[in-house]
């Protein structure tokens, strides 16, 4: 029951904000009638998954038959949820999938594309020109902090490669690795010409 | 000439904790039924906290009900149950919600057709005992608080199983026995204090609430229902409780 309940609280939360991209719902409503199991490994925990054009109902127990059952540790399953390769993460050891594969893809990739319209929604409290307002001042701030962080992490690192020398730069990193494969390539030949030179001593 | 035969004694059975005439009890629940439909969902979020909801959840987990299934919702009233089923079977299924009481099956019919749900779902009053359904049609029926309002429980379980098909479940959601005695005493005590005074409060008929709390007394505790359901021909018949023992859901297959 208390799993029952937990679920009941992570869909009453989670279906709102899907509602909230109205592309999402309508990919979801194809996967209508789908139900794809999630099986932890550990910690041990079972999740139903049931898409629908209302968003996802989450079950902690379901009797009917299931369209696709994936099998992971909790580590893994982090990793899908948040990797861009899906795919690749699929065919890990780790990771073991029955049944529709497609379904479950389908999926993780409406959740992964979610394009939520929260300033439409502000907009019903708010009144449209407040949202919009909003909307572009959250924006242009959010825009001025990612351009501010890639500009501190530039600066950054030119510092401690550049001006303290503490790190050894990218590019400098980069030329002294090439350097040393082509080492790496001499000496294998110079090695493979010597063996023949040893062996032709002896065969003579 | 006199006729010294004396008229036969109509068998009787309870209602709450009063013994009444068998005809009688149907007429006395749908008055309860009639006077409560219309706050009917607002009570039992007041009454349970909400977590009747969660007990409805289980049901239609416990169900597998499947894309294409038939299912009967039997005394599904304000249309819960019904409204998951319907999205669970999709169009190539159908759900049918089976009330014996007018009014709760109109403010249901209501509440589903203004939330959108259309298309596999059909409203029928009828009365459980006598399923007005051909024999192995549903593959799923379902009754959730409705059992104990029952006259003859025994030939509603009978009717239940006679329209399932082989191999389908009858899920049984009603009140039951505590399992721990203590919360059983504090569970008495909010029965029959608080749920009449929020029917008197909400509804302004406290009666219809004692009444609810008494047929919950009156009714079988989990061991015997899964008695009577093994008795009617069900097989694998098991039971959940749920908080406490306050619910419990009995599952059966037909064989």
């Amino acid at each position: 029951m208390l799993s029952t309940a937990l679920l009941a609280a992570v869909e009453r939360g989670l279906n709102p904000l899907l509602a909230l991209d109205a592309v999402a719902m309508a990919r979801l409503a194809r996967l209508q009638g789908k139900v794809l199991a999630i099986d932890c490994a550990a910690p041990a925990l079972q999740i139903y998954l049931l898409p629908g054009a209302d968003g996802i109902r989450l079950a902690a127990h379901w009797e009917a038959e299931v369209d696709c059952t994936l099998r992971a540790p909790a580590s893994e399953l982090l990793r899908l949820a948040t990797s861009r390769d899906k795919v690749a993460v699929l065919h890990g050891p780790l990771v073991e999938l029955d049944g529709d594969a497609a379904a479950l893809t389908e999926l993780a990739d409406i959740l992964q594309s979610l394009e939520l319209d929260w300033e439409y929604q502000l907009g019903g409290w708010i009144g449209p020109l407040g949202a919009a307002l909003l909307g572009s001042r959250l924006r242009g701030a959010a825009g001025w902090a990612g351009d501010s962080l890639g500009s501190l992490r530039q600066n950054l690192a030119e510092y401690l490669a550049e001006e303290s020398r503490t790190l050894v730069g990218r590019r400098e990193a980069e030329a002294r690795f090439s350097e040393l494969d082509e080492l790496k390539l001499a000496l294998d030949r110079l090695e493979a010409r010597v063996e023949r030179l040893g062996g032709g001593t002896r065969t003579s | 000439m006199n006729d010294s035969r004396k008229p036969e004694a109509e068998p009787t059975t309870h209602f709450g904790y009063q013994t009444v005439p068998e005809s009688e009890k149907a007429k006395k629940v749908a008055e309860v039924f009639h006077s409560v439909a219309a706050k009917y969902d607002l009570m039992n979020d007041l009454m349970s906290g909400g977590v009747h909801r969660l007990w409805k959840r289980f049901t239609i987990e416990l169900s597998g009900a499947r894309p294409g299934n038939r299912v009967l919702d039997i005394a599904g009233g304000t249309g819960d149950l019904t409204r998951q089923f319907s999205r669970i079977v999709g169009p190539t299924g159908e759900v049918v919600l089976a009330d014996i009481n007018a009014s709760m099956l109109m403010v249901g019919r209501d509440k589903l057709l203004d939330s959108g749900v259309t298309g596999n779902v059909s409203f029928v009053q009828a009365d459980a005992e006598a399923l007005p359904f051909p024999d192995n049609h549903f593959d799923v029926v379902t009754i959730a608080f409705g059992l104990r309002n029952v006259t003859h429980k025994d030939a509603a379980i009978r009717s239940m199983l006679r329209v399932l098909k082989p191999g389908g479940r009858l899920l049984v959601l009603e009140f039951s026995k505590p399992t721990n005695p203590l919360f059983g005493k504090v569970y008495d005590l909010y029965s029959f204090t608080a749920l009449p005074l929020f029917g008197k409060l909400i509804t302004n008929d406290s009666a219809s609430y004692r009444y609810l709390a008494e047929s919950i007394r009156m009714h079988p505790d989990q061991e015997t229902l899964k008695g009577m359901m093994e008795e009617a021909g069900f097989e694998r018949v098991t039971y959940h409780n749920m908080t406490g023992g306050i619910v419990a859901l009995h599952r059966g297959v037909k064989p």
